[in-house]
């Protein structure tokens, strides 16, 4: 409403924003987990006085860096960068709320990335207990970044208090804050162990191979085991509505959810009798293999976590298209093409609804639609007559509880209903349908015309 | 007609506009050191890995620049984050619009970044296998990070005409509106690339005096060679400084010139960089202290012009303010933490070994 709508070509942008957040979501809990793997390993390495382990932590700690320092801070600007672009008005709102988080956060990134490099060129300067020191000022640094990010991200989904008392304190301590934090802290463990299967499959000497792999091994077993528990005390925390699509409320949400499940227990059968119990068979096709899988896994339960949401961006305060629930009335009295700021058209034109309806889908639907591509409109209204695609409209809400009600002018309605009936041939016997709406609506001489609205 | 601006967010400013402003300058010259290293870095090694083809001194210069880039470019970005963020709380009205206006532009930068910041640890890493192929990766990477710099700066430009927006939306197509590119553009990108150049000079002439103890000749040749184009730089600086101030808007000029401290600001600007060039060949303590005042007083300067750009349209100091003094104190708390802790690890990383050895980085 307040924003230029960005219509990104067949993805739309939940999808831009998606594919970018679970790349780094899968990368960004490495660099987590990974940081503790180092600390831990390297500090088994002297315990054993195993040089060949230390060796191996050394190259580990290459990848990672390659790994964690360039993809994972790109990919973390990246989100920052598309969920501007997506929804501005939202990432506007948590920016002024929680700008001090993220400032805390900023410090933690810095202290991290100058961990991250002085341990990875400081193996042959530092002394070993100092490296080790850097490898948990590392973790623990990283760990904290987590922390505060952590509780933002719960909030969009449960901001809990912040809806009456708006202050910092009740937006990051919201219900979802705790076991957010138990589940990603938990993720963080298993990808280190999902990443170390792959640097340590490329071990040469066989015996430290096997010690690796299966060490490894109990690493991403240890962290899995621990999420579901994580996950159901954050169901748990979800407001109801959420919870009754996550639990088998909606069908596509049922199934992203299921297959996030399978994947799991199959990323655990897998590491189970495969590195754990032969870890001399063990090779990188395989742990290419599990990545996969826990990359599936991730996907399908980030897909799921920013599904339960709808039809919110930030719970029970913002629609996902951006319109804020106090406005609601506002936008429904004066109508959305007066109330939007970036449109083409204010004013409905009785004899031609359909470019009025279209600007009216681009600033209320656009944010999760395509017209062709990702979630399309075109095949959501296929086979619908005008009729039922009016009063679908009228009664969005109620569509599986994903969308906010319309909101609009009965005639702003009636127009995007014309426009989406042009969107598939219909059936001959209603083909007057939006010539009909149009003789209706100037019969209620429902088209005001007022000034634009800058 | 009156230009279409987005509605601010009806939450308060979780502090007074003043001391995010001044967070937002203060921040981005942090970021500036760092993208200014950066990019003249790969610029200057790309030239130099051209020249040590014939001179094995060239050829030592990139390697151990090499090295020191990765940590440059993690710290850019990072650095880059917190003005931005800043930003985004005061002016967001004006950077979202320009941002969506070009919305795919904009979401390239992530993926020009991305290839760069690999590039120059493809650099780093094969640096003695690629030989003389290594200019050009160098050189693909300084146009890819010269692409990044000239989409910063159509945008952070186009968020201050506001009275084009509308017009440009009914133009074009949301996310693929770009252009045009007007010469003042060109000018402030040329100028923050000369910057750059002169800046990464500097700071080659700095990182000389680490690699004395191993080889004292080649340390003062690079420190030479790392003057000269800081020299080079800043004197050719002065001309396109001078481009940029000329295709400024005559309002803005104006606006600038009537304002004592905007004058102030630019005189010491320019008197600090006359400083560091007339000392930068005795005095590297001297001349850097010049060097980081200009580039403070440029910071500055380039505030006010935005300020002078948006006043007709917008007046932070209008918007409620709700100060999160708890939470804020826990950053300060944390940032002198965090930076005494960054400079614990940069003690005992640069601190001579306990055997006497000292690598050179």
């Amino acid at each position: 409403m307040n924003y230029p709508v960005w219509e990104p070509f067949m993805l739309g942008g939940g999808l831009v924003i998606g594919i970018i957040a679970i790349l780094h979501v899968f990368v960004s809990h490495f660099a987590v987990g990974g940081g503790l793997f180092l600390a831990l390993t390297e500090r088994k390495a002297y315990r054993d006085n195993n040089p060949a382990l230390l060796e191996y932590v050394k190259s580990h700690s290459k990848f990672f860096v390659l790994v964690v320092l360039v993809f994972g801070a790109v990919s973390g600007v990246g989100i920052w960068w598309s969920i501007g672009l997506v929804n501005p008005e939202a990432t506007a709102t948590l920016i002024h709320v929680f700008v001090w988080g993220w400032a805390i956060e900023w410090v933690f990134f810095v202290v991290e990335i100058a961990a991250a490099f002085i341990y990875y060129y400081g193996w042959d300067r530092l002394d070993a207990k100092t490296h080790l020191r850097v490898g948990w000022i590392y973790f623990a640094a990283a760990w904290a970044s987590l922390l505060v990010i952590n509780g933002i991200l719960t909030f969009m989904l449960t901001p809990g208090r912040w809806l009456q008392a708006q202050t910092f304190a009740a937006a990051y301590f919201n219900p979802g804050m705790f076991p957010s934090l138990v589940v990603r802290t938990s993720v963080c463990i298993a990808l280190a162990g999902v990443y170390a299967l792959i640097t340590s499959s490329a071990v040469r000497d066989a015996a430290l191979r096997s010690q690796v792999v299966s060490y490894a091994a109990k690493w991403l077993l240890l962290g899995t085991l621990i999420i579901p528990f994580g996950g159901i005390w954050y169901i748990s925390a979800l407001p109801a509505l959420a919870r009754e699509i996550s639990m088998g409320g909606a069908p596509a949400v049922s199934i992203f959810a299921g297959l996030s499940i399978f994947f799991s227990a199959l990323v655990m059968a897998f590491t189970y009798f495969g590195p754990l119990q032969r870890p001399r068979q063990f090779n990188l096709v395989f742990a290419f293999l599990i990545a996969v899988l826990a990359l599936s896994t991730t996907a399908g339960t980030e897909w799921v976590r920013e599904a339960v949401r709808k039809p919110y961006i930030i719970y029970g305060y913002m629609y996902s298209n951006s319109l804020r629930l106090a406005d609601v009335p506002r936008v429904r009295a004066q109508g959305v093409l007066k109330s939007a700021r970036w449109v083409r058209h204010r004013d409905l034109d009785p004899r031609d609804l359909q470019p009025a309806g279209e600007e009216i889908y681009r600033v209320q639907c656009a944010s999760c639609h395509t017209v062709d591509g990702y979630n399309s409109i075109r095949r959501a209204v296929r086979g619908w007559s005008w009729a039922m695609i009016d009063y679908e409209l009228d009664h969005l809400s109620s569509l599986g509880g994903f969308m906010p009600a319309f909101a609009g002018t009965e005639a702003e309605r009636q127009a995007l209903g014309a426009w989406l009936t042009t969107l598939n041939p219909p059936p001959a016997d209603i083909s007057i349908a939006p010539e009909a709406a149009a003789v209706e609506i100037q019969s209620q001489d429902a088209i005001g015309k007022g000034a634009p609205q800058p | 007609m009156n230009p279409v601006i987005p509605g601010p967010v009806p939450v308060p400013l979780p502090a007074p506009p003043g001391l995010l402003d001044f967070l937002l300058v203060f921040t981005f010259i942090l970021h500036m050191l760092a993208m200014n290293f950066l990019l003249g870095g790969v610029i200057i090694l790309s030239v130099s890995g051209y020249l040590g083809r014939r001179d094995s001194r060239y050829h030592e210069l990139t390697r151990r620049v090499s090295r020191v880039l990765p940590p440059v470019a993690a710290f850019t970005i990072t650095l880059g984050v917190a003005p931005l963020l800043f930003l985004q709380l005061v002016y967001g009205q004006f950077f979202y619009t320009s941002s969506v206006l070009m919305a795919w532009y904009w979401l390239a930068v992530v993926f020009l970044v991305l290839l760069g910041y690999y590039g120059v640890y493809w650099h780093q890493l094969r640096h003695d296998e690629l030989g003389p192929k290594g200019a050009w990766v160098m050189l693909a990477t300084a146009v890819l990070f010269l692409l990044v710099a000239f989409i910063f700066t159509q945008n952070i430009t186009a968020m201050l005409h506001p009275q084009d927006f509308y017009p440009r939306f009914m133009n074009g197509q949301v996310g693929k509106i770009f252009g045009p590119v007007p010469l003042l553009n060109l000018a402030r990108l040329a100028h923050f690339v000369v910057a750059a150049a002169a800046i990464a000079g500097f700071g080659i002439a700095l990182l000389s005096s680490r690699w004395r103890a191993d080889s004292p000749e080649f340390a003062d040749w690079a420190r030479r060679y790392g003057v000269t184009w800081f020299m080079g730089g800043t004197l050719l600086q002065f001309l396109v400084g001078l481009w940029f101030l000329f295709s400024l808007p005559a309002e803005i000029r104006q606006a600038l010139v009537g304002e004592k401290f905007a004058v102030g600001v630019l005189v010491l600007g320019i008197l600090l960089a006359l400083v560091a060039l007339l000392t930068v060949a005795m005095s590297l303590g001297a001349a850097s202290v010049a060097v980081l005042g200009t580039v403070c007083a440029m910071a500055v300067l380039r505030h006010l012009v935005r300020l002078a750009y948006l006043r007709p349209y917008f007046d932070a100091h209008s918007l409620p303010v709700q100060g999160q003094w708890v939470v804020f104190s826990i950053f300060v708390a944390l940032l002198l933490a965090g930076l005494a802790t960054v400079g614990w690890m940069l003690y005992v990383f640069y601190r001579p070994a306990a055997d006497g050895r000292r690598v050179s980085v």
